[in-house]
C-alpha cells in the first residue's frame, strides 16, 4: 500500500509541475509569421530582422513560424485565452474581425509621428483603417493580374491578352479549339475563391456589402432590382466559363494550390493571379518562360483584388513603443528593398520587372473586402460558387441567396446596418 | 461470530474502496484537469449567447442555440455524412484489420518485416499523409490518376475529391488506409493468444478453416473487437483532421460532418453559443450509440447466461 | 499435422498474395514520400509523375537541415511522446485494473463513464479551454502541458484496452498471491503487468505515435521555437504560395523513418512477449 501511495504520488508530482518562470528579457517582442524558411523572402526576412536585433540590444524578436493554414487557429485561441503575440502575419481577411473581437491596437497615433507615411501608397493606408483609425500596417502587397502563356495564345491566333468577359470566353474557346488546352483557370474553392469572385462583382460594378449611414454595413441586392442583376450576371459568367468550355470543369473545385501548379505546368492558357506566380518560374522554368502580365478583362469598370497584406499589431501586447518601432522597421526602405523589391506598399521600391510593376499599376483599380467580419461571408461566396458551378443552380437564385446570407452574418456579428 | 465476520468484510469493502479509489486517483486527476473543465465550458457555453465578433448578445439563451443549429441547411445533411463516414470507415478499417492480422498470423516468409510495414501508415502525420493523397490523387499531375488511366481502368483521370459523389468516400479509403493498422495489431495480439491446440483439435473433429474461423477464431477477438471497435466509432465520428487536410468539407460541402460544422461555427461564425451546442448534441448522440450498445450486448450476455 | 496438404497449399498463397496487397497498399504512399524527397525541383512539379528520377539529389535534405531546428524539433518529439507514452501507461495501468477487478463500485463506475465521455469531445472545441489552462498553470511552451495533453487523448482508450487484457487474467491468481503474501502492488508490478505485456506494449505503441504525430494541439500551445515537435516543423514547408514538396517530403521521411525502424525492432519483442505469455497462461 505504501508503494502503491508513492508512485501515486510521483504520478501527480508530474501532473502538477510547472515551470520556474523564466529570466525576464530587456524586450521581447513575439513575433508569429508563417514564411517558408528557405524561399528567398524568408530569408532576406531572417537577416533583416537579425540585423536590427543586433542595432538594437535589449531587443529579441522572438519569431514564430506557424504555417498559414495552422496560423489562424493559432490566433484566435490565443485571443480566446487572453494571450496573443506582439505582433503577426495575417490574411486581410481578418482585419474586421480581430478588429471586432478588439484584439488590435489602434496604431492610429503612432503613424502620426512616422515620417515614412507618405512613402506608403494612400489607399493601402485607407483599407488598413477602420472609421479613420489605423487598426494594421502594411506588409505587402498581393494584386492581381491576368497572367497569360503567350506562347497558347500566339497558337490559337489571338493577338492580344482580353479586355473583357466576351472576349475571355471568346479567346478561351479559340485556344481550346487550337491547343487541346484549356483556355482560363479559376480556384472554386478555399481563400482565393472569394477573392477571385469580389473581383469579378467589382468588375460589374457591384459590392459585398456598402457602409450606410449609420455606419454600419449591408448587402443591398435584394432592395435594388439592378444590382441583383448585375450580381447575377457574375455567377452567370462563371456558368458560361464552365458551360463554353473555358475552364477546365475540375476548376470548380480546385483551391489555390491546384490553379496555380495547373498554370504552372502549362495547362491552361490564362490565370488571374499573384506576382508569387514568380517562384513558379524556379520550378517551371520551360512552361513559365512565356509568360506575360496584364490588366485582368472585365465587364463595366476595370477592377481587380488588390490584397494589402497586413501586419496586425495586437492591443495585448506589453511593449507597444517597440512594437511600432519594429513594424514601422518593417516597412522601412531597407527591410522592404531586401524582402520585397516587387510588391512592397512603398510607392519608392518598384521594379520594373513584369513581376514588380506589372501588377502595381493596377494598383489603382484595386478592391478591398469590407471590413466586416468575414469568417461566415468568405465560406459562402464559396458556397455561391459551388451552387453556381456543381449544382447548376440559377444566377439570380444564387445572387439573392448570397445577398441574404451576408446580411444574416452581418446582423449575426452585429455589423448589420438598422439590424 | 457472526458480527466478526460482519466486520471482517467490511473493513474488507472498505480496504477494497480505498484500492479502487487509490487506483482510479491519477486518471481522475488528468481527467478533472483536462477534461472536466472543457467540457463544462462546453455545456455552459451552449446554454448562453457567445459570439466573439458581437460583445453586444450575451446571456442565458435557453435552447435558442441548439433550435438555431437543428435550424441550420447543414446541419441534417453533415449528420448523415458523419454517419456515412463513421460507418464506412470503421467498416473498412475492421475488415482490413482482419485480413491483415490474420494473414500475419500465418508462418511465413519475412513476417517481421512486413508486420512492421503495414504498421507504417500509422506513423506518418495525419496532416502530412492528408497533404500527399492529395497529390496522388489530384488529376492532371496526381500519380494514382496517371496510373489508373495507363492501365486501362479509367478513360481520364478523375478528381476523386472535387466530385460531388466521391470525396467524402475519398477521404475515408484514406482514412482507412491511415487507421486500420491499429486493428492488425490489437487483432493479431489477439489472435496469438489463442492456443494452437484449440484448432487443432478442431481441425481433428473435422473442421473445415470457414468453420474454424467461425467458432474458435471469432468468438476469441469478440471483446477486443467490439472494444477497438466502439472506440473506433467514437474517434471517427469525432475527427477533424483529415477531412480538414483533404477537402476543408468540400466541394459545396459534400464533405463536411458535424465536427467540421462545429469548427465553422466557433471559427467562421465565431459563434461559440451554437458550436458548444451543437458538441453537445454531438455527445448526445454518441451517448444514445453507447447506451444501445451496452444494452444490446447485455440482453446477450444475460441470454448466454 | 492434422491440417491436409491442400488446405496448406492454400493457406500459403493466400497469404502470400494478401500481405504482398497489404504492404503495398501501406508501402505505396510513402515510397512516394521517399521518392519525391530524392527528387530536383523539376522532377517533383512534373505532368507526368513517375518513380523514375532522372537526376536524384539529396538537396531536399540538405534544404531541412540547412534549418537548424529540425534536430531540435526531433528530439522534443522523442521527449514528448516518450514522456506521454510513460505517463498514460501508468495512470491507464491503475485506472484499467481498478476498472478490472471492482467495476461494481460507484466510483469506478463514475470514471469509466467519465473516461467515456472525454473520448466524445471534439478536440477543436476544446483548444481553447485547455490553452486557458494551461495558461493559467503556467505551462504554456512547455513539454509538460503537450505531455498531459497527450496523455488525456490517450488515456479513455488506454484504460479501456488495458482492462480487457487485465479482465483474461484468471482472479484465482490474484487470489493465490495474496494467499502467497504477495501485497496488491506486487501482484499488478510481478504477475499483472508481465501477464500483460503484450497489451501494455500496443497501447504504448499507440501512445507513442499519438503524440507524435499530433499536429494541432502541438503548434497552438508551444509558443516557443525551442519547444515546438515534429509535425509542426516539418508544416512549415507548406507556404501561403507554394508548397516545397521536395522539403516536406523530405522532413516527413525523416521523421517517420526513425520510428518505422523502432517498429521493426518492437516487432521481435512483441512477438516474444506474447510467446511468454503464452507459455506462462
Amino acid at each position: 500500500m505504501k508503494r502503491l501511495k508513492a508512485i501515486l504520488a510521483t504520478t501527480i508530482a508530474i501532473c502538477c509541475l510547472s515551470v520556474a518562470a523564466r529570466a525576464a528579457d530587456p524586450v521581447t517582442l513575439h513575433f508569429w509569421v508563417a514564411w517558408d524558411p528557405q524561399q528567398a523572402d524568408g530569408i532576406a526576412a531572417k537577416k533583416e530582422i537579425a540585423d536590427y536585433e543586433k542595432s538594437h540590444p535589449g531587443i529579441t524578436i522572438d519569431v514564430q513560424n506557424i504555417t498559414y493554414d495552422a496560423l489562424h487557429n493559432k490566433l484566435l485561441t490565443a485571443l480566446a485565452g487572453g494571450d496573443a503575440p506582439d505582433l503577426s502575419w495575417g490574411l486581410p481577411e481578418w482585419l474586421g474581425e480581430l478588429s471586432r473581437m478588439g484584439a488590435l491596437r489602434d496604431l492610429t497615433e503612432d503613424a502620426k509621428t512616422w515620417s515614412d507615411e507618405k512613402s506608403i501608397y494612400p489607399n493601402v493606408i485607407d483599407a488598413l483603417s477602420i472609421d479613420g483609425h489605423l487598426m494594421a500596417m502594411p506588409h505587402y502587397l498581393g494584386i492581381r493580374a491576368l497572367l497569360v502563356h503567350q506562347d497558347m495564345l500566339t497558337a490559337a491566333g489571338v493577338a492580344a491578352p482580353p479586355k473583357s468577359w466576351d472576349e475571355l470566353i471568346a479567346d478561351a474557346k479559340a485556344i481550346k479549339d487550337k491547343t487541346g488546352k484549356f483556355g482560363f483557370g479559376i480556384a472554386g474553392t478555399g481563400v482565393r475563391s472569394p477573392q477571385e469572385l469580389i473581383m469579378y462583382l467589382a468588375q460589374n460594378g457591384v459590392s459585398l456589402a456598402e457602409r450606410q449611414s449609420d455606419g454600419k454595413y449591408k448587402n443591398t441586392w435584394l432592395d435594388d432590382k439592378a444590382k441583383l442583376a448585375k450580381a447575377a450576371q457574375v455567377f452567370a459568367f462563371y456558368k458560361s466559363l464552365s458551360k463554353d468550355g473555358a475552364i477546365n470543369p475540375d476548376g470548380a473545385s480546385w483551391g489555390w494550390e491546384e490553379e496555380d501548379t495547373n498554370f504552372g505546368l502549362g495547362q491552361y492558357a490564362m490565370v488571374i493571379d499573384g506576382a508569387w506566380m514568380q517562384s513558379r518560374e524556379a520550378q517551371n522554368p520551360e512552361a513559365m518562360k512565356d509568360v506575360a502580365i496584364s490588366a485582368p478583362p472585365y465587364k463595366a469598370q476595370p477592377a481587380t483584388f488588390f490584397e494589402i497584406n497586413p501586419f496586425y499589431v495586437y492591443k495585448a501586447g506589453k511593449h507597444p513603443k517597440e512594437t511600432w518601432d519594429f513594424v514601422a522597421f518593417m516597412n522601412g526602405k531597407e527591410f522592404q528593398s531586401a524582402v520585397h523589391p516587387n510588391n512592397s506598399p512603398r510607392s519608392d521600391v518598384t521594379s520594373d520587372s513584369k513581376w514588380g510593376n506589372g501588377f502595381t499599376a493596377l494598383a489603382s483599380t484595386g478592391v478591398v473586402f469590407p471590413p466586416v467580419a468575414l469568417g461566415a461571408i468568405t465560406r459562402e461566396m464559396i458556397e455561391s460558387l459551388g451552387r453556381t458551378l456543381l449544382k447548376d443552380e440559377d444566377p439570380e437564385a444564387v445572387a439573392k441567396w448570397l445577398a441574404a446570407a451576408i446580411n444574416k452574418d452581418l446582423k449575426q456579428s452585429g455589423e448589420l446596418s438598422g439590424g | 461470530m457472526a458480527a466478526v465476520r460482519w466486520r471482517g468484510q467490511s473493513t474488507r469493502q472498505a480496504q477494497l474502496q480505498r484500492v479502487a479509489a487509490y487506483c482510479l486517483a491519477p486518471a481522475t486527476i488528468v481527467f478533472l484537469l483536462l477534461i472536466a473543465y472543457p467540457l463544462a465550458s462546453v455545456l455552459w457555453d451552449a446554454a448562453h449567447y457567445v459570439n466573439l465578433t458581437n460583445p453586444s448578445v450575451s446571456g442565458f439563451a435557453g435552447f435558442d442555440n441548439f433550435t438555431n443549429v437543428l435550424g441550420d441547411e447543414r446541419f441534417w445533411p453533415d449528420f448523415w455524412h458523419t454517419g456515412l463516414w463513421t460507418l464506412v470507415s470503421v467498416a473498412g478499417e475492421y475488415a482490413l484489420g482482419l485480413a491483415s492480422a490474420i494473414a500475419l498470423a500465418q508462418p511465413s516468409w519475412g513476417r517481421g518485416v512486413s508486420r512492421a510495414v503495414i504498421l507504417i501508415p500509422w506513423v506518418i502525420p495525419i496532416v502530412v499523409a492528408g497533404l500527399t493523397w492529395t497529390w496522388m490523387l489530384t488529376p492532371d499531375y496526381g500519380i494514382l490518376n496517371l496510373w489508373l488511366v495507363k492501365a486501362g481502368l479509367l478513360a481520364k483521370p478523375f478528381y476523386w475529391l472535387g466530385g460531388l459523389n466521391t470525396a467524402l468516400m475519398t477521404v475515408a479509403v484514406v482514412n482507412i488506409w491511415r487507421s486500420f493498422p491499429f486493428y492488425t495489431v490489437c487483432l493479431l495480439a489477439a489472435l496469438m493468444a489463442i492456443p494452437k491446440e484449440m484448432i487443432e483439435s478442431a481441425a481433428i473433429d473435422g473442421a473445415g478453416p470457414i468453420r474454424r474461423f467461425f467458432h474458435i477464431t471469432m468468438p476469441s477477438i469478440r471483446v477486443v473487437s467490439l472494444t477497438i471497435i466502439f472506440i473506433h466509432v467514437i474517434a471517427t465520428a469525432i475527427n477533424f483532421d483529415f477531412i480538414w487536410v483533404m477537402t476543408q468539407g468540400g466541394p459545396l460541402n459534400a464533405s463536411e460532418t458535424l465536427p467540421i460544422l462545429i469548427y465553422r461555427f466557433a471559427l467562421e461564425d465565431f459563434d461559440v453559443g451554437a458550436a458548444s451546442a451543437l458538441a453537445t448534441m454531438t455527445i448526445g448522440f454518441m451517448l444514445a450509440v453507447f447506451f444501445v450498445y451496452w444494452y444490446g450486448t447485455r440482453s446477450r450476455r444475460a441470454e448466454a447466461v | 499435422m492434422v491440417i491436409g496438404g491442400l488446405e496448406r497449399t492454400t493457406r500459403v498463397f493466400t497469404t502470400y498474395t494478401i500481405l504482398a496487397l497489404f504492404v503495398a497498399f501501406c508501402l505505396f504512399p510513402f515510397l512516394w514520400m521517399i521518392d519525391t524527397s530524392l527528387k530536383p525541383v523539376a522532377e517533383v512539379r512534373s505532368l507526368n509523375p513517375s518513380f523514375w528520377i532522372v537526376h536524384p539529389t539529396l538537396d531536399n535534405f540538405r534544404r531541412v537541415l540547412a534549418d537548424d531546428n529540425f534536430p531540435i524539433y526531433f528530439r522534443n518529439s522523442v521527449i514528448v511522446a516518450g514522456g506521454s507514452t510513460i505517463f498514460t501507461l501508468i495512470v491507464s495501468t491503475f485506472c484499467g485494473y481498478a476498472l478490472s477487478r471492482f467495476p461494481r463500485q460507484r466510483l469506478t463506475q463514475a470514471v469509466g463513464s467519465a473516461l467515456l465521455v472525454s473520448q466524445m469531445i471534439p478536440g477543436v472545441l476544446i483548444l481553447a479551454p485547455i490553452y486557458i489552462i494551461m495558461r493559467r498553470l503556467g505551462l504554456l511552451s512547455t513539454f509538460e502541458a503537450l505531455i498531459l495533453v497527450y496523455c488525456a487523448f490517450a488515456m479513455p482508450l488506454c484504460c479501456f484496452m488495458l482492462k480487457g487484457f487485465f479482465d483474461t487474467i484468471p482472479r484465482e491468481l490474484e487470489e493465490a498471491a495474496e494467499l502467497d503474501g504477495c501485497s496488491r502492488l506486487g501482484f499488478i508490478y510481478r504477475i499483472l503487468i508481465p501477464l500483460s505485456a503484450p497489451g501494455i506494449l500496443a497501447n504504448g505503441i499507440f501512445c507513442f505515435v499519438t503524440a507524435w504525430n499530433e499536429f494541432l494541439f502541438g503548434y497552438v500551445l508551444i509558443n516557443d521555437e525551442a519547444r515546438r515537435t515534429l509535425t509542426p516543423g516539418i508544416m512549415v514547408f507548406k507556404g501561403p504560395h507554394l508548397t516545397d514538396w521536395g522539403a516536406l517530403m523530405a522532413a516527413s521521411v525523416l521523421a517517420v523513418v526513425p520510428v518505422a525502424l523502432f517498429f521493426v525492432n518492437l516487432q521481435r519483442f512483441l512477438i516474444d512477449g506474447l510467446t511468454a505469455g503464452a507459455v506462462k497462461g
